[in-house]
C-alpha cells in the first residue's frame, strides 16, 4: 500500500502459533549480560571512533608537534620543498627568515601550486594591503633598477610605481632558473622604510642545493628526478 | 472480521482483552540486557567505514612522525617509480584528459546541481546535511593538508597540474563527496544506488588511477582522499538522514511513513504480544494520505474465545478484531519540532507550542489524551496502551479501530449526525479539552454516532478562543454537508448565541485546519461569512501575539540563517566553487 509493505505474521515456528499461556514455549533464556559479541564489536568500534576523534582533536587544536604557520620557515625542509616543486627550475626558494615575522606582521594565503608559488605579508600598520610574493620561473625586470644583492647568486632589482602619496613597487630577487618578485603598496609617510626593511628581513632565500641535501638526509629522497 | 470480542465501549467498538491477561504469572517482562524488539541496527558497511576512518586519523598521525614518514614516502616512491615505466606520450594524453574529470568546474556542476535538485523536491534534511557535510570535509581536509605539509612526490618527473600540500589529495577527497552526496541525497537507495556506487568507484579509480600515473599524488593520499571523502559523508547521511525514516524517494507519497515490513514488521508484532499481550496476525499501513506527524497502521488480532482456545470459530484460526496503531519515531518527532517552530516564528503563540523532547513522550502525551478523553465521555477510541519497538526512538500507540465507520462528509449528515457532532464539542468544552484538529477526515460517523480521531494535538485547558474555534470548524464541517442556517439552528440547541459568535470572531484562515480550509475555499458559499452574519456582531478576537519567545526565536532564526548563508557563500569562495 502506497509503497509501504504490510506484514502478515505468520512467523512460522514462533511463539505465533500458538494462543494461550499454557501453550507457549518458555520465554527465551537470558543472555549472558555484556558477553555478546555484538556487544564487544561495539565497544571496539567506539573505541576507535573515540580515538580517531581524539588524534583528530590533536591535529585541529594544534597540540602536534607541526608549526602552524602557513608559509614554510627556512628550515622546514619537506615544507619548502613543495615550494621548489612548485618551480623545478629554481635554484632558489624563498621562505620565512629563521628570525621569523616581526611583531605585527602575518604570512598568509600560501598557495603553491604546479608553475609557482604565491602568498602575502600582512602587517597591522598597512591594513589592506599585503605584501605579494611570488616565485616563478622568470620575471620582467628590465626596467627596473639593480640593488645590492639580497643571497649569494641572486641578483636584486628594484622598481618603483610611486613614490607619494604612495610607495608603491616590485622588488625582484632574479636566480638562475627562477625569480621571486616582491609588490608592495605602503603609504608614504614615517613607517614605510622601517616596513620595507622589516619585510625584506623576514622573507629569506633558501638554496635549492641545500634543500635537496637536507631532503636527502632527512626523508632519504630525492628532490629532483 | 468482525467478531467482537466483549460488548462495551462508549463508542460501540469491540473491547480486545489481552491475550495473556488471564496468566497468574502475569506477562513477560523484558530482563535487563535482553535487547528491545527492534535494536538499533548499524550497517556492517557502516562499522567497516568507521574503521577505515579511523585508520585514516592513524595514517596522518604516523605522518607527523619523521621515520615513519620517510618510510611511507619510500614505499611511496616505489609505486609511483613502478607506475612510470608505463609512460607513453599517447598514455599521458589520456591520463591528462582523465585527470581533468576532477576539475573544478565538474565540481561545481555536480554541487550545485545537488543543491538545486534537493530545494526543487524540498528535501531540506538532506540538503542541510549535505552542505555540513561538504563544508565539514572540505574544512578536515585543509587543516590536515597544513598540518601535515606534505610534498609531492619527489624524484620522479610530475606530469599534471597540482594545487597545495599533497596529503590528503583534495582534489580527490572534493570528487568524492560530491559523488556520495550525489547519491545519497538523490539517488533512490535500492537498484540505483548501487549501479551507482559501481559509477562512482569507477570515476575515482579512473581519477586515482590518472593521478598515480602522473605523479601528482602519492599512493597514500589518494587513499586517505577517498577514505574520507567517500566514508565520512556515507556515515553522516546513514546516522543523520537514514533510509528508513529519510527515504530519497520521488513518488508522491508522503515521506513521513515508515515501512513496517523487513525488520520492523515482526519487531511490532512480538513488542505488542510481550507488552500488550495483543495476538497480532497483520500490521499494514492504513490511511497514509490522511497521516503526516506519524505511520498509521491497521493491526489484525487474533481474538480470544471463551474456552481460551484463541480460535473464534470461524475456522481461519482465529481471525478477529482490528485495533489502530500509530507508529512514531525520530523522524515524527523532529518534523513535530519543526512544525511547532515554524508555527511560533509564522503564527505567534497560538497556543503551547513546546516541542515534545523525546518520541517517548509523543507517545506518552496520546496515550495519555485517549485516556483523559476516554473518561471525559468522549467518542474518541478505546487506548490500548504503546509498546516500545526501539528504546528513545520508536513506539506505537495502540487503540480501537472504529471498523465500519466512514468520513462525516462520506457518510452523509443528518439532524442526529449535528447534534451529536455539537454534542462532542459541548462535552469537550465541559471537559475543558480542545481537539485542536477539527476536520473532515478527523470526524468519523458509525449508525449515526460521531467518532473523533486523532487526539494527538489535543489539549487541557487551552487558551478560550481555541475552544471556540473547535466550535467553529465543526460547524463549517457540518455546513459542507448541510447548510449554515440549518446547522446554525441546531447549534443554538446546545450553544449560546454568543458562543457561536465568539467561535467565528476568532477564526481565520490559520485557525482553520488545512483540509477544512481548502473545502471551505472551493465550497463558494461564503460559509464563515454567514455564519458570522448569523451569530451576534462580535470584533475579532485577536489571536497571533508577539511575545518575546517570538520576538527572540525570529531574531535568532534570521541571525542563523543569514549566518548560514554568509559562511556557506565565503566557503565556496575560498573553495573556488563560485
Amino acid at each position: 500500500m502506497n509503497g509501504a509493505r504490510g506484514i502478515e505474521a505468520a512467523l512460522p515456528g514462533s511463539r505465533r502459533q500458538h494462543d494461550d499461556q499454557a501453550t507457549r514455549p518458555a520465554a527465551p533464556p537470558e543472555p549472558r549480560r555484556g558477553a555478546a559479541p555484538a556487544r564487544r564489536w561495539s565497544r571496539l568500534v567506539a573505541a576507535v571512533a573515540a580515538t580517531a576523534a581524539l588524534v583528530a582533536a590533536i591535529f585541529l587544536t594544534g597540540c602536534s608537534a607541526i608549526p602552524r604557520n602557513t608559509v614554510p620557515g627556512c628550515g622546514e625542509a619537506q615544507r619548502l620543498a613543495i615550494i621548489a616543486q612548485s618551480v623545478p627550475s629554481a635554484s632558489y626558494v624563498p621562505c620565512i627568515a629563521p628570525a621569523g615575522l616581526p611583531p605585527g606582521w602575518r604570512a598568509t594565503a600560501f598557495d603553491p601550486a604546479s608553475g609557482g608559488t604565491n602568498f602575502l605579508l600582512q602587517s597591522d600598520r598597512n591594513p589592506g594591503r599585503p605584501v605579494r610574493v611570488s616565485l616563478t620561473a622568470g620575471c620582467a625586470f628590465a626596467r627596473a633598477t639593480p640593488e645590492p644583492a639580497r643571497a649569494p647568486g641572486v641578483r636584486t632589482y628594484l622598481w618603483y610605481d610611486s613614490i607619494s602619496p604612495r610607495f608603491t613597487g616590485t622588488l625582484y630577487d632574479v636566480f638562475p632558473g627562477g625569480c621571486v618578485t616582491y609588490s608592495f603598496d605602503f603609504v608614504q609617510g614615517p613607517d614605510h622604510i622601517a616596513l620595507m626593511e622589516q619585510w625584506e628581513a623576514a622573507v629569506g632565500l633558501y638554496p635549492r642545493q641545500q634543500l635537496r641535501l637536507d631532503l636527502r638526509n632527512k626523508l632519504g629522497v630525492e628532490l629532483d628526478p | 472480521m468482525g467478531t467482537p470480542i466483549a460488548p462495551g465501549g462508549r463508542a460501540g467498538g469491540p473491547v480486545l482483552p489481552p491475550v495473556l491477561a488471564t496468566s497468574p504469572l502475569g506477562r513477560r517482562r523484558r530482563p535487563s540486557g535482553e535487547p528491545p524488539p527492534l535494536p538499533r541496527h548499524i550497517e556492517h558497511s557502516t562499522r567497516w567505514y568507521l574503521l577505515l576512518l579511523a585508520l585514516t586519523a592513524v595514517i596522518w598521525a604516523g605522518l607527523s612522525i619523521r621515520p615513519v614518514l620517510a618510510l611511507v614516502t619510500r614505499g611511496d616512491l616505489a609505486v609511483l617509480h613502478a607506475v612510470a615505466t608505463l609512460r607513453s606520450t599517447p598514455l599521458t594524453k589520456v591520463m591528462l584528459d582523465v585527470d581533468a574529470v576532477r576539475s573544478a568546474w565538474t565540481v561545481r556542476v555536480a554541487f550545485y546541481g545537488t543543491i538545486a535538485v534537493l530545494v526543487a523536491f524540498r528535501r531540506f534534511q538532506h540538503l542541510a546535511v549535505y552542505l555540513v557535510v561538504f563544508l565539514l570535509t572540505a574544512l578536515l581536509d585543509s587543516a590536515v593538508a597544513v598540518e601535515i605539509g606534505r610534498m609531492r612526490p619527489a624524484g620522479i618527473q610530475i606530469l599534471g597540474h597540482w594545487n597545495g600540500y599533497a596529503q590528503p589529495s583534495q582534489p580527490v577527497a572534493t570528487l568524492a563527496v560530491v559523488l556520495a552526496g550525489l547519491l545519497y541525497t538523490l539517488v533512490p537507495a535500492g537498484r540505483w544506488r548501487n549501479r551507482g556506487k559501481l559509477a562512482a568507484a569507477a570515476i575515482l579509480g579512473a581519477v586515482c588511477a590518472a593521478r598515480l600515473y602522473l605523479a601528482v599524488d602519492h599512493p597514500t593520499d589518494l587513499l586517505t582522499a577517498v577514505i574520507v571523502g567517500w566514508s565520512l559523508p556515507v556515515v553522516a547521511y546513514r546516522l543523520a538522514v537514514p533510509g528508513e525514516v529519510s527515504p530519497v524517494s520521488y513518488s508522491r507519497e508522503r515521506k513521513a511513513h515508515l515501512e513496517v515490513g523487513g525488520r520492523r514488521g515482526p519487531a511490532i508484532v512480538d513488542a505488542l504480544d510481550r507488552q500488550l499481550g495483543l495476538d497480532v496476525i497483520a500490521v499494514e499501513p492504513f490511511g497514509l494520505a490522511a497521516s503526516a506527524g506519524s505511520t498509521p497502521l491497521r493491526l489484525r488480532v487474533r481474538t480470544k474465545t471463551g474456552d481460551g482456545s484463541g480460535d473464534d470459530g470461524d475456522g481461519d484460526g482465529g481471525c478477529g478484531a482490528a485495533l489502530f496503531g500509530k507508529l512514531y519515531a525520530l523522524s515524527h518527532l523532529r518534523s513535530d519540532r519543526w512544525n511547532k517552530l515554524a508555527r511560533t516564528v509564522v503564527y505567534g503563540r497560538l497556543e503551547d507550542e513546546k516541542p515534545f523532547s523525546t518520541v517517548r513522550r509523543l507517545v506518552e502525551y496520546e496515550d495519555h489524551m485517549l485516556r483523559l478523553m476516554r473518561d471525559a465521555g468522549l467518542p474518541t477510541p478505546q487506548p490500548h496502551g504503546f509498546v516500545e519497538i526501539t528504546p528513545e526512538r520508536e513506539y506505537v500507540v495502540v487503540m480501537e479501530f472504529f471498523d465500519g465507520s466512514a468520513e462525516i462528509l462520506k457518510a452523509g449528515v443528518d439532524d442526529r449526525v449535528i447534534d451529536d457532532a455539537l454534542k462532542t464539542v459541548r462535552t469537550m468544552w465541559d471537559a475543558g479539552v480542545a481537539h485542536r484538529d477539527i476536520k473532515p477526515s478527523n470526524i468519523l460517523v458509525r449508525d449515526g454516532r460521531v467518532l473523533l480521531i486523532d487526539v494527538a494535538f489535543a489539549t487541557v485547558r487551552p487558551t478560550p478562543w481555541r475552544q471556540a474555534v473547535d466550535l467553529a470548524n465543526m460547524m463549517l464541517t457540518l455546513a459542507l454537508a448541510s447548510t449554515p442556517e440549518h446547522v446554525y439552528e441546531r447549534a443554538l440547541r446546545v450553544f449560546a448565541a454568543e458562543d457561536v459568535a465568539e467561535a467565528f470572531a476568532a477564526t481565520r484562515s490559520i485557525t482553520i485546519p488545512t483540509q477544512l480550509r481548502s473545502l471551505v475555499r472551493a465550497d463558494h458559499r461564503g460559509l464563515i461569512g454567514r455564519f458570522r452574519q448569523l451569530a451576534p456582531s462580535r470584533p475579532p478576537i485577536p489571536i497571533q501575539l508577539w511575545d518575546l519567545r517570538r520576538i527572540e526565536l525570529t531574531s535568532v532564526w534570521t541571525v542563523l540563517l543569514a549566518l548560514a548563508v554568509a559562511v556557506v557563500v565565503a566557503y565556496v569562495r575560498v573553495a573556488g566553487l563560485l
